[in-house]
């Protein structure tokens, strides 16, 4: 694997200028150069050769809110629940989703793009802008987005779950947390018997690494701190960010007997790296997104496509020779 | 030497076939309850019986892979650049997954085993093969038929390139066929996942992964593309991708058939999947079970109180609440029956599966022929209502449901655009009920269908009594001892392949039902 000499944008995001990019790469490297400090087996891969044996395992999971499916009493209910605020879409990926007069959908749009992001976007207004006007709508106006001086990414255009959304906001979604939390599951646990702590819920919960009852963490903790104790080193490939893997169709059903994939369009990013992508009917066609079935029902919520919609990230595992021991829990 | 004779109906039978009696590069039929001895297909007879890929891109055309690996070799050979059976999803599973590796376990019988699958679509995928290793033989496979509709079925048997054609969905649902071979396990002819829905007990998911430590050493397998890079996939991928909308496709042309023949010679076969418990998925709390250590409410699944997905995502009735237990009356029911874990070779494990309280629930594949029932109108849905009413407590191994089964009529017909059965079952049902005893389902059927509109207060009353009774250590221990018995059926059945399918308990194996007020009494 090639000498990494900086972070990359998500995606491969272009940047106006070599200067920007060095200011994205020096936003990540700040996060990475910290957790680095605090733990020997997380590694900057911007830092040294790679290696050549290093592997590159996928850690994905569903964007629909596990934390929902504990309490749900009905797929109606868990669905309504997931479409009706941000703040409960919490595994890196959120969606929002725009109804026509009918109230019937006509198209539901996904994202992974993290805030961070748009932080970094912020520092040229006029790029921030323009962003949002081509996610959003020309409606955007910018001090929409920016109010005395600094940012909101939970502004006005970017903070429900109806229309274009811009970006992740619900507060666990940060590329920060991603890279913290892989960066902590590096650590062995074991139990109060001595027993190592392996399972994903228990070790999150163990190590204090996140929600225990979301898909994401638990999965990640677990991938990372399996690689752990083969003495390997963790860290997430370039480009470092949560993209969007893949929408399954299996058991959707269109009108015409079209293959529900083709109406499936990738916004932003590129094929292996999806940041943002919507489900819409082209409008020759006589049928909206809600007359598309899943499982046999009509698409009523962008929840029911949540449920096929697969988020991922890509770690790096570098073989080293750590002898790590395991600590008691925390949690 | 003469081929010999099959008499034990089952996937044994493939697995008791002496490589010698199979012809090496060939394809042979033994389609049990149909052929007495395994034979050789002739290329003619291959063609006119065989319409699936795997048949039309590899056997047909002379190719006869090995093993598991040597399959989707030739399938790639096969096929151009962008194929759709290039594309390929693989998962893995394997009962004794989740028991940590360690010098301890290390002789623990995990069945790990993978399910690789091609040409995945909106409709599922088109191959779907079974193999301990990609290296090894002894492959099942099964294959969607583009021509007459169902999967078929194949297996390899040993280290041979000799194949066995053992059946097509349809052989799993009449005559002689009915049960044996593959149909023993896939007893209407689908695709079988139990652990089909989150948290997905036993396979790799999102939920719980399987760990590169317990892959095996020899041959290893670490670093294989079915284990590295975005293998394996998630269990909850195959529920989505390949097995729900798998199961639909066959279900939706089996009902096919039935609507272009205008006639039904057997209803009974579609209503036993309504009544009955032909099959199961399995069920779990998404908590794994070392997790309620940590306290907080144990989340069980509805489905072992109520038929919800039936009741109320298909019929509209009213939503169960979440049932759920503190975590220390869990716990203590844990040492209470002494819940463990024992391996095929009897070695103990102490506590719960990975994820608490597994449980049967009614198939996906019930549930698919009910809804596709429905859809046709073969059913009407107040029948649906009123027999899935019958017993409700009971969602699964309910004697008093499945004896409605005595009122289906021979035959049903469509006549006037219209399915007599729903008319027909239920008028039987209802001139049968005032010769019955007090209490009868037939009485019980009779007096949900006279006040239709009342079904779901039967609901609520219920609802609230379970919940009451899950808030004492009485009720849930009533509510394990009849979980154990539910698991015990399912032991009984042939997809049961594994001692570390459920947890264990010292609850003595009688037959339990639930009531209405939410108390289990033993039968």
């Amino acid at each position: 694997m090639p000498v990494l000499t900086r972070f990359d944008t998500p995606a491969h995001l272009p940047e106006p200028t070599e200067g920007d990019r060095d200011a994205w790469s020096a936003r990540i490297q700040g996060v990475v150069v910290s957790l680095t400090a605090d733990h020997p087996q997380f590694f900057d891969p911007t830092v040294g050769e790679i290696g050549p044996d290093v592997q590159a395992p996928v850690v994905a999971w569903t964007a629909f809110p596990a934390t929902l499916l504990e309490d749900a009493t009905s797929e109606e209910q868990r669905w309504a629940a997931a479409d009706a605020s941000r703040d409960v879409q919490d595994e890196y990926c959120e969606w929002s989703v725009e109804r026509d007069d009918d109230g019937v959908i006509t198209r539901v749009t996904f994202t992974t793009e993290v805030p961070e992001y748009f932080q970094h976007l912020a520092r040229d207004p006029d790029r921030l802008l323009a962003t949002y006007r081509e996610l959003v709508g020309p409606q955007v106006r910018l001090e929409d987005l920016v109010v005395d001086g600094r940012y909101q990414p939970r502004n006005v255009h970017n903070r429900s779950t109806t229309g274009r959304l811009a970006h992740l906001v619900q507060g666990s979604n940060t590329l920060e947390a991603a890279l913290r939390l892989a960066a902590q599951a590096t650590v062995l646990r074991h139990d109060a018997d001595g027993q190592p702590v392996t399972s994903a819920m228990t070790l999150v919960r163990c190590g204090r690494l996140g929600d225990p009852r979301r898909n994401s963490d638990p999965q990640i903790a677990a991938a990372v701190n399996d690689a752990a104790a083969t003495g390997a080193e963790i860290s997430l490939q370039d480009p470092v960010g949560i993209y969007i893997d893949r929408l399954v169709v299996g058991g959707m059903e269109t009108p015409d007997g079209e293959d529900p994939a083709t109406f499936w369009t990738v916004e932003r990013g590129d094929a292996e790296h999806v940041l943002r992508a919507s489900y819409a009917v082209p409008p020759d066609r006589p049928y909206r997104v809600g007359d598309v079935t899943v499982d046999g029902r009509p698409i009523r919520f962008g929840a029911q496509l949540a449920d096929r919609v697969s988020v991922r990230l890509t770690a790096l595992v570098r073989p080293a020779d750590h002898r790590p021991e395991r600590r008691p829990c925390v949690g | 030497m003469a081929p010999p004779t099959t008499t034990v109906p089952s996937c044994a039978a493939f697995r008791q076939l002496p490589p010698e009696v199979l012809q090496p590069g060939s394809v042979h039929r033994l389609v049990l309850g149909e052929d007495d001895a395994v034979r050789v297909l002739g290329d003619e007879e291959a063609a006119a019986e065989l319409g699936d890929p795997f048949a039309t891109h590899l056997l047909l055309r002379g190719v006869f892979p090995r093993t598991a690996g040597d399959v989707l070799s030739a399938l790639d050979r096969a096929t151009p650049d962008g194929h759709r059976l290039r594309e390929e999803l693989v998962f893995l599973l394997g009962e004794g997954s989740q028991i940590l590796m360690s010098a301890a376990t290390v002789g623990v019988e995990r069945r790990l085993r993978f399910l690789v699958v091609r040409g995945v679509g909106a409709e599922g995928a088109d191959v779907l093969l079974s193999a301990a290793h990609p290296d090894s033989g002894d492959v099942e496979l099964m294959a969607w038929d583009h021509r007459a509709g169902g999967f078929n079925y194949y297996q390899s048997v040993g280290d041979s390139t000799a194949w066995v054609f053992a059946g097509n969905s349809r052989h799993a649902l009449c005559g002689p066929t009915q049960g044996k071979g593959p149909f023993e396990s896939h007893v209407s002819g689908n695709v079988v996942m139990k652990e089909l829905r989150s948290p997905w007990l036993h396979w790799h998911s999102r939920a719980a992964n399987i760990l590169p430590s317990v892959l095996p050493a020899d041959p290893p397998l670490v670093g294989h593309p079915w284990v590295s890079s975005r293998n394996p996939q998630g269990a909850d991928i195959c529920e989505v991708a390949v097995a729900k909308p798998g199961i639909n496709r066959w279900t939706r042309a089996r009902f096919q058939r039935l609507v272009d023949d205008g006639v039904v010679d057997d209803p009974g076969r579609v209503m036993v999947q309504v009544l009955d418990t032909p099959s199961v998925n399995l069920i779990a709390s998404n908590r794994e079970s070392r997790d309620v250590a940590a306290g907080g409410p144990l989340v069980l699944p509805q489905t072992f109180f109520v038929d919800s997905e039936a009741l109320t995502e298909v019929l509209g009735l009213p939503a169960p609440p979440r049932f759920a237990v503190a975590a220390e009356t869990y716990l203590r029911s844990l040492r209470t029956f002494d819940v463990h874990q024992e391996d095929d070779a009897g070695v103990r494990h102490a506590g719960d599966t990975h994820f608490a309280f597994a449980v049967p629930e009614r198939a996906f594949e019930d549930q698919a022929v009910l809804r596709r029932a429905l859809a046709v109108g073969l059913l009407s849905e107040r029948l649906a209502a009123c027999l899935l009413m019958v017993d409700f407590p009971n969602p699964v191994f309910s004697r008093r449901r499945a004896s409605l089964l005595a009122h289906v009529p021979p035959r049903a017909r469509i006549t006037e655009g219209s399915w007599d059965l729903s008319d027909a079952m239920a008028d039987a049902i209802l001139d049968a009920a005032p010769d019955t005893p007090a209490g009868s389902p037939e009485r019980e059927f009779a007096e949900l269908w006279e006040d239709v509109a009342s079904l779901g207060d039967r609901l609520h009353p219920y609802y609230a009594a379970v919940t009451a009774r899950l808030g004492s250590q009485a009720g849930f221990d009533d509510y394990v001892r009849l979980a154990e018995s539910r698991r015990h059926r399912v032991r009984q059945m042939p997809i049961s392949e594994s001692s570390l399918l459920f947890a264990r308990t010292d609850v003595p194996a009688r037959e339990r039902r639930m009531t209405a007020d939410g108390t289990v009494v033993e039968v």
